[in-house]
């Protein structure tokens, strides 16, 4: 069953030029402003439908991609552990690119920590509220290399009980797709909660200009970018905690606690889902490590430790 | 030189050197091994040892990992797009349909306190002429424009900074002088703005009443400056709604922006 969306705030605006557009999906505000299209009504109404098709991609990532219900494709993957199972493009994709990212960073970067995640009290739908619980073996230890691929029948084997969390991936891929489908028309931005694509120029024909939240200074900006044609993705321990003890949102696969060493890592890469995979990655390995993993994939950088001591890549500066 | 021409070199040395030693049994032992051990000396340097050769072998295996990460998701992207399934996925209609009943709803329901009607857009449109002033605006220190909204007139303006008057003139005179009202809307919750009309030009813009979820901080900082977007300061210098994004509080700087629309519109009847 899709649940319906409880509070969609389809939000059509023409004001600052262009359309612009607010939905609640992917448990945060996802707003998609494509740029232009005011000069006729065939072109205000060919923009509005382009954004439409923008939000449409978030609806199906997520039906895919989801461990927050019971009905969705990777949770129906869960519940048939060891026997290889078709699977959509979409989750076939994702998965495929969290296993790749898991190898680049030695297992910081994990998918299967879906059932840590949800027995540490991440289980809630943050559009619904309703809890999910899963029965598995809870002393089973399992990591990325207990999941097969077959690229051959798209097919995923789960070779152990295990949920996968695709959090990091999800939303960054359908950010990515939402891009893909307005990148005929250039300008535009979509803002999927820290997740960020910012497609050519703003209305007045500059360079975005994005902020970048403090981590510890509830009102203030750390640093703000000016970015064309990239992802920026910025990931938080302020954001999501758990409300039991004050854990955040981010798993050290390694470790099974919360990653403390970072307080806030912020990429920019060509697109979403490579720039929101590698902040969290980022996260685990904490600042050094961090950094060198962006080096050596030639992304760019910023990551703020709890004691607001500041790490970039030397790129960093092209986006001051 | 690169390496392989090392060795080359390594090798050639250390053979000269045995047929010096094996030619001349009486001195020629010892030179001999003084070549031979020149060319090991030379053969060492290109191994590892050399930080140079050391470098380029580590960056070699990582550039090509990256750049599969990189073309792995780029791939994805296309695969997954190319797939295509808009009208193929009932619960894509299923969105649609929910999409654009809400629209129309969401629409009428946020008219009403932003007071201002059809007239909210009329600003925005406008704004297309005020848009070179605005580029240009932007390299200046934010010091220019706290000195332009002080009460000036445009004539006065333009005797200060002689570009920006001339071409922001002809898209400000509409506005009477007087302090405006108006809200904006967010789904956070609704943001009340004042803006202040000197001159016909904007003076200052505040924000009055803050009713969003988040604190209203996030895009109008207590303390100004500090290279931070500063939205209301951000309608002074550019005489226009038009603001920037602000990543974390894109609703709430839409509200404000919709909220300055709407008290610019009054500033206009």
């Amino acid at each position: 069953m899709h649940l319906p969306m409880p509070s969609p705030q389809p939000y059509p605006k023409h004001s600052n030029k262009g359309v612009r557009r607010s939905q609640a999906l992917m448990g945060t505000v996802v707003t998609v402003h494509l740029v232009g299209g005011e000069g006729t009504p065939e072109g205000a109404t060919h923009h509005e439908k382009a954004v439409e098709h923008a939000f449409d991609w978030f609806g199906r990532v997520e039906e895919c991609c989801t461990r927050f219900e019971a009905e969705s494709e990777v949770m129906r993957l869960a519940s048939q552990p060891g026997v290889p199972v078709r699977v959509s493009t979409i989750l076939y994709e994702a998965v495929q690119f969290a296993l790749a990212v898991a190898e680049e960073s030695a297992g910081a970067f994990d998918p299967t920590v879906g059932y840590a995640m949800e027995t540490r009290g991440f289980n809630r739908d943050h559009r619904s509220g309703r809890k999910i619980e899963t029965a598995l073996d809870p002393g089973a230890s399992v990591s990325y290399r207990d999941v097969r691929l077959d690229p051959d029948n798209k097919t995923i084997t789960l070779l152990r009980p295990l949920i996968l969390d695709l959090g990091a991936v999800a939303k960054g891929l359908a950010v990515d797709l939402a891009a893909r489908e307005l990148q005929p028309f250039g300008n535009f931005a979509i803002d999927a909660g820290g997740d960020l694509y910012l497609g050519g120029c703003n209305p007045d024909g500059e360079p975005w200009s994005i902020g970048i939240r403090h981590p510890r200074r509830e009102n203030e900006l750390i640093d703000s970018l000016r970015v064309s044609d990239r992802a920026v993705c910025t990931s938080g321990d302020y954001e999501r905690r758990n409300s039991t003890d004050d854990s955040h949102h981010i798993l050290d696969p390694r470790r099974g606690s919360s990653a403390e060493d970072v307080a806030s890592v912020t990429v920019v890469a060509s697109n979403a889902m490579l720039a929101d995979a590698l902040a969290t990655a980022a996260f685990v390995l904490g600042p050094d490590e961090g950094i060198r993993l962006f080096d050596r994939l030639s992304v760019e950088g910023l990551i703020v430790t709890p004691e607001l001591k500041r790490y970039e890549t030397r790129g960093m500066s092209e986006y001051h | 030189m690169d390496k392989s021409t090392l060795l080359l070199l390594a090798i050639i040395l250390a053979v000269f050197g045995a047929s010096v030693a094996a030619g001349h049994p009486a001195w020629g032992t010892f030179t001999g091994i003084a070549i031979i051990l020149l060319a090991a000396g030379l053969a060492a340097g290109t191994l590892p040892l050399d930080s140079g050769a050391y470098f380029d072998e580590r960056i070699g295996p990582s550039q090509r990992i990256s750049n599969s990460l990189i073309t792995m998701s780029s791939a994805a992207i296309v695969a997954i797009y190319a797939a295509g399934y808009h009208r193929t996925s009932p619960a894509a209609h299923r969105f649609d349909s929910q999409a654009s009943g809400k629209a129309s709803a969401t629409i009428a329901a946020v008219v009403p306190p932003a007071t201002a009607n059809p007239a909210t857009n009329t600003p925005a449109a406008a704004s297309p002429a005020a848009t070179p002033p605005v580029k240009k605006n932007n390299p200046r220190p934010t010091a220019s424009p706290r000195k332009t909204p002080a009460g000036n007139s445009p004539a006065t303006t333009t005797g200060i900074n002689p570009s920006a008057g001339a071409e922001a003139t002809p898209a400000v005179p509409h506005y009477k002088d007087g302090m405006y009202v108006a809200w904006g809307s967010c789904p956070h919750g609704d943001i009340e703005v004042s803006v202040s009309i000197e001159g016909g030009k904007i003076a200052s813009t505040a924000i009055s009443q803050c009713l969003t979820r988040y604190s209203c901080g996030w895009i109008a900082p207590k303390v100004p400056g500090g290279g931070l977007p500063d939205l209301p300061s951000q309608v002074v210098e550019r005489q226009s709604p038009k603001v920037d994004y602000v990543s974390g509080a894109t609703e709430s700087s839409y509200a404000f922006a919709d909220a300055v629309a709407a008290a610019l519109s009054k500033a206009l009847q």
